[in-house]
């Protein structure tokens, strides 16, 4: 038994009395842990190098179930913090802010290096590997004129840019600069939920209104992001004719479907036709696809971390629990809300463009 | 008994054991013919590469079961094959699995005791006879023959050879084969964690005897699964890591048992890749990391004047993510089917299907590793950087609080590019990206560089602790501040600095750049010259001290040798030419081990005595103490010292077995396996020799004496708490203040950190400033 605090019998599961400060004991580490485990062991077991298992899902989802049920009992412990506790610097050079706010900025700096090795490897492939466009360039192999270039049928490991597919034309870009405004957006929405929750001398239930408001609409944006990011990668959708534009009916098709799958060994590109004889190149574009699904997606990840961390705040601010007092943890996520804007920043012209 | 006495009586003990040591090796020379059995894998291969049946070979005078220690004639000869041409005629070679033979006369010589085979004048026949004395233990004997039929002409084309195989009852029938090693290894893992419970079940009977029941224990046990007190946290590390050093000892001596003799059979190669691979991982990250996070929950924020972390709860959930991922981890080994890839994990291999299967749950639980050790790295670096007490600048942290912050900077800056790459490997394995796969055009060497970006800074990362804690006890234990702490502290921030431009001389071999070969040869030499700084430092702190003889002092000096040691044949590695020569042999293992057993594992020692007081209330007893770091100290250069030797002369690491007789080139000559049955003698006398510390932790918290709050008489904030501290450690409305000689404030902000402060904190939050 805990025997900092007699009178304040500690609760595993349950709401804090913040006003006993720290340390709270919580069941949520330990269910966080094993919910983890069990997702990833559940992971590995239904695909295996591409063969899909679908009798472990259930694994999965237990394992995913487990880890909601113990992101429920934290917040549940959270929800009733308001502030008063809130640990405070008492070391230079940072006396006087929020210990939590340093927290988020030193763990912005480990993230920093999650997306430092991924731009990494796509350095490495992109610069290592030749790029598709240029072996097409090369023309089709002849024994003695062109002995380094394609064949018909033969796939050539060569490096696809996803720009390529993406940056075709101002309709496949869409998404993705939809996407970059939205992001940006929400950074400001974000700036002005924190902004009015500081705000000392504003009514409780207009501060609650604006608060909500702003927090929500960087929900929404946050869900926008994510379903275009869908769209393109895996539905895709319909232009339809406006003529007075010189704009025509055509059907946006999405990357998956263009053939820009993770592991597609015999890839097509829809240019690399050569004109001469029609003959088609293809192409092993593993690394490629994998990279930017996977760099793409680790950036997805954050955003959808991020989606579920709003989903809290948005309902607390909709319960008006946001005061002066505690709004600085609006400015914690903001943080981190940021930097995920600042590396779409990085990722967008590096995947999207260029 | 006076301490005199037993000093002596454990010197006189350990005198022995040591000549017990030394002799035993000499007087165990090998019982099963050592030499005979590349042949027997391989065959006669030097006469043609396959055997030919029509050469028959026929075995005289041997019984059909035999009786215990008589003697037989047994006469080996052979028909067909190659007709004689007058000059040679054959030879043979006879493996017996038990038994001796004697040698009748100068056409046949003895490989080893029960291995014969031609002389020179004996290839001039086609028979042979030979003595074979039958063994006294009466199970079945396996014979196995080889002949070869030569032409004569004085090569080796058109000469044939052939195998025979037979076996001999023994009036006890066949012998017990070898235990699978997974089941003995499984086993023991079973019973440490049975032996685990009951002690914790133990230690809970302790806090009362009176309310041994359910109704007790559960919310016993629910208060430390849910515990968010750096103290609990850190004992939970203890416990974790002292489990798990006792499992990758267990694997240490299963692979030590394997090599004690030339091609002994207990391990085959295959499952010892899951063996070396299980006991890296285990040590590095299983044992040793929680280690550090043990002593850094509790001591850090003692001794900068914090009453606990400042994420507590991110702080429990550092702790949850291990046990889970040691699950993960080990769960290949009890499917037989654990992770063969080294600590290291090499790219092909590891995204390949011909690895074991348990490689996906070891990258799954290496993951979760990661992910603990960033959140442990924002914790305490936030905790260092915002919850020092008040007059505690940077430059007045002690010296093992500075060493938890340069490890944590150097793991959390550095761990992300080893979690890429592990996130890269899983989703090959699982959904078949190709991140690694040479043939979609992946760069094995990608991953070469992200693991080494992460893997050299983490074995700084265990060892830099271990200076921290060995700068605590030898300033203690010589009675004087450490000298030259500046120094100290900008030495292990260059270490810090320099781990992460030096990690490429892991990877001489592997076709890097050869100008990055030589910067990075050039970089890692640079890394002696802090390190040098540090052990002068020590030793001057001696030098001017007067040293107090406790048992962490004695880790400490221990310390001292074995990690210079260790440091000086570190330095032969980041020569690339000599590196080409010993990398791949136990000239590595012997490093490492010097450096992450003498280095990390004896500062932890030290560490465990000289904070034990502080974390029970109770002192440890200095007898076992000193018994301890005896034999230890004795033994563990007795493991590894010898490997120096083994190295040099081109002893493989990563491989199950070696050979002393056979004309392979990887043979080593025979006195390699005196001196590896004397490694394994000495690793197990230092495994069980570490189990006196555990008697003495778990005797001492129940009959030790009760600790003072400052049995040794630090200095620092934690000895002015009691022992056990209270919760929380520090009360939050009366933090403690370090004050010089003169009763000042030890340290106010310098211009740039005043700077620094007005940038960071709005105007408005001002006044919530101390």
């Amino acid at each position: 038994m805990s025997d900092h605090d007699d009178h304040h019998a500690p609760q595993p599961w349950g709401p804090h009395d913040w006003h006993h400060g720290a340390p709270h004991n919580s069941f949520s580490p330990l269910f966080l842990s094993m919910g983890v485990a069990i997702s990833l062991f559940g992971l590995a077991a239904a695909w295996d190098y591409g063969t899909y298992n679908p009798g472990h899902i259930p694994t999965i989802l237990l394992g995913l179930l487990v880890v909601g049920f113990s992101m429920f009992i934290w917040w549940r412990q959270d929800i009733s913090f308001d502030g008063h506790y809130d640990p405070i610097s008492t070391g230079t050079p940072f006396r006087g802010i929020q210990v939590r706010k340093v927290a988020t900025w030193v763990f912005l700096m480990s993230e920093m290096m999650v997306f430092t090795s991924l731009f990494s490897t796509y350095m490495r492939y992109r610069l290592g590997i030749e790029n598709c466009g240029t072996v097409f360039e090369r023309g089709m192999f002849d024994p003695v004129t062109n002995p380094t270039g394609w064949q018909e049928g033969v796939a050539v490991t060569c490096f696809e840019p996803a720009s390529h597919l993406i940056a075709s034309s101002w309709w496949h870009l869409a998404p993705g600069a939809v996407n970059t405004f939205a992001l940006i957006l929400s950074s400001f929405t974000v700036v002005q939920a924190l902004r009015y929750a500081k705000m000392p001398d504003l009514d409780e239930e207009a501060r609650r209104k604006k608060v909500y408001r702003y927090l929500a609409s960087t929900w929404c944006l946050a869900v926008l992001f994510l379903t275009l990011k869908m769209v393109e990668w895996f539905v895709g959708f319909y232009v339809p004719e406006i003529s007075f534009i010189g704009l025509h009916e055509h059907d946006i098709v999405s990357l998956v479907d263009e053939g820009y799958t993770i592991n597609a060994d015999h890839y097509q590109h829809h240019s690399y036709i050569d004109e001469a004889t029609g003959a088609h190149m293809v192409a092993n574009i593993q690394v490629s696809a994998s990279l930017f699904y996977v760099t793409t997606g680790t950036h997805g990840a954050h955003v959808a971390g991020g989606i579920i961390g709003l989903t809290y705040m948005t309902f607390k601010a909709w319960k008006g629990l946001y005061t002066p007092a505690n709004a600085v943890s609006i400015e914690y996520f903001g943080l981190y809300w940021h930097f995920v804007d600042l590396i779409w920043v990085l990722v967008f012209p590096f995947f999207y463009l260029y | 008994m006076e301490r005199k006495t037993l000093v002596t009586r454990s010197m006189v003990a350990l005198i022995l054991i040591s000549i017990a040591m030394v002799v035993s090796p000499a007087v165990n020379s090998l019982p099963t013919g050592v030499g005979g059995t590349g042949i027997q894998s391989s065959g006669c291969n030097c006469h043609s590469a396959v055997p030919t049946a029509t050469v028959d070979i026929t075995v005289d005078g041997l019984p059909e079961e035999y009786n215990a220690s008589e003697t037989y004639t047994v006469t080996v000869s052979f028909s067909g094959g190659p007709v004689e041409s007058g000059i040679n005629s054959g030879g043979f070679n006879l493996w017996a699995s038990g038994g001796e033979f004697s040698v009748l006369d100068a056409t046949v010589e003895s490989r080893a005791p029960a291995e014969v085979t031609h002389t020179e004048a004996g290839n001039d026949y086609r028979t042979w006879t030979v003595e074979w004395i039958a063994p006294s233990h009466g199970r079945d004997v396996d014979f196995i023959v080889h002949v070869n039929s030569v032409n004569g002409d004085g090569a080796n084309s058109g000469d044939e050879w052939n195998r025979y195989d037979l076996t001999v009852a023994g009036s006890l029938g066949p012998g017990l084969d070898p235990a699978d090693p997974f089941t003995v290894l499984a086993t023991l893992i079973i019973i440490s964690g049975l032996l685990l419970t009951i002690t914790i079940l133990y230690g809970f009977y302790r806090t009362n005897p009176d309310v041994f029941d359910w109704e007790h224990l559960a919310p016993w046990i629910a208060d430390w699964l849910t515990t968010t007190d750096h103290k609990k946290i850190g004992t939970l590390y203890f416990v974790q890591g002292l489990f798990f050093l006792g499992v990758g000892g267990i694997l240490a001596m299963m692979i030590r048992l394997q090599l004690a003799g030339p091609d002994m059979g207990f391990i085959s190669q295959d499952q010892y890749n899951s063996f070396f691979t299980l006991h890296g991982t285990t040590m590095i990250f299983l044992a040793a990391m929680p280690l550090i996070n043990g002593f850094a929950n509790w001591i850090v924020p003692l001794q900068i004047g914090a009453p606990d972390l400042a994420l507590p709860r991110i702080n429990a959930l550092s702790f949850w993510l291990q046990p889970f991922a040691a699950l993960l981890i080990f769960t290949g080994v009890f499917s037989g089917q654990g992770a063969d890839t080294g600590w290291t994990g090499y790219a092909p291999y590891i995204v390949s299907t011909g690895a074991h299967t348990g490689v996906t749950m070891w990258v799954a639980g290496q993951i979760m590793l990661v992910a603990s050790s960033t959140l442990t790295g924002i914790n305490f670096l936030t905790t260092m950087a915002v919850m020092r007490a008040e007059g505690m600048g940077w430059m007045q942290m002690p010296l093992f609080t500075w060493s938890i912050l340069v490890a944590n900077l150097m793991l959390f800056l550095s761990i992300p590019a080893f979690g890429v790459g592990l996130i890269q490997v899983y989703l090959d394995r699982t959904i078949s990206t190709a991140f690694y796969d040479i043939a979609a055009g992946g760069d094995p060497l990608l991953w070469s560089h992200l693991f080494w970006y992460f893997g050299h800074p983490e074995v700084y990362v265990v060892i830099v602790p271990a200076f921290g804690v060995i700068s605590e006890v030898l300033a203690t234990s010589a009675r004087r501040s450490i000298f030259g702490y500046k120094s100290m502290v900008l030495a292990m921030a260059g270490i810090g600095i320099v781990a992460f431009i030096v990690y490429g001389h892991h990877m001489f071999t592997s076709g890097m750049s050869p100008n990055l070969r030589f910067i990075t040869m050039l970089t890692t030499m640079l890394v002696a010259v802090p390190t040098g700084v540090k052990i002068f430092n020590w030793l001057k702190t001696l030098h001017g001290g007067s040293l107090v003889y406790r048992t962490h002092t004695l880790w400490a000096l221990g310390f001292l040798v074995t990690f210079t040691l260790g440091g000086i044949s570190g330095m032969f590695f980041p020569s690339i030419t000599m590196d080409a020569h010993l990398h791949e042999t136990y000239f590595v293992v012997a490093h490492f081990h010097y450096v992450l057993v003498g280095g990390t594992v004896f500062g932890f020692f030290a560490a465990i005595y000289y904070w034990y007081p502080k974390m029970t209330g109770r002192m440890l007893d200095e007898k076992l103490g000193t018994l301890h770091f005896l034999t230890a100290f004795v033994t563990y250069n007795g493991i590894f010292w010898p490997m120096h030797r083994l190295g040099v002369i081109g002893m493989p690491r990563r491989t199950h077995t070696y050979f002393i007789t056979t004309e392979d080139f990887t043979a080593l000559p025979e006195w390699a396996a005196d001196w590896n049955m004397f490694i394994s003698v000495c690793a197990f006398l230092f495994f069980f020799s570490n189990f006196i510390l555990v008697a003495n932790m778990l005797i001492s918290l129940v009959r030790g004496q009760k600790a003072p709050a400052d049995p040794w008489g630090g200095w620092s904030f934690e000895w002015m708490t009691a022992s056990p501290p209270p919760t929380p450690s520090f009360d939050w409305n009366n933090l403690p203040v370090l004050k010089d000689a003169n009763e000042h404030i030890a340290n106010e902000p310098s211009a740039i950190g005043r700077w620094f402060n007005r940038l960071m904190v709005p105007e408005d939050q001002e006044e919530v400033s101390h």
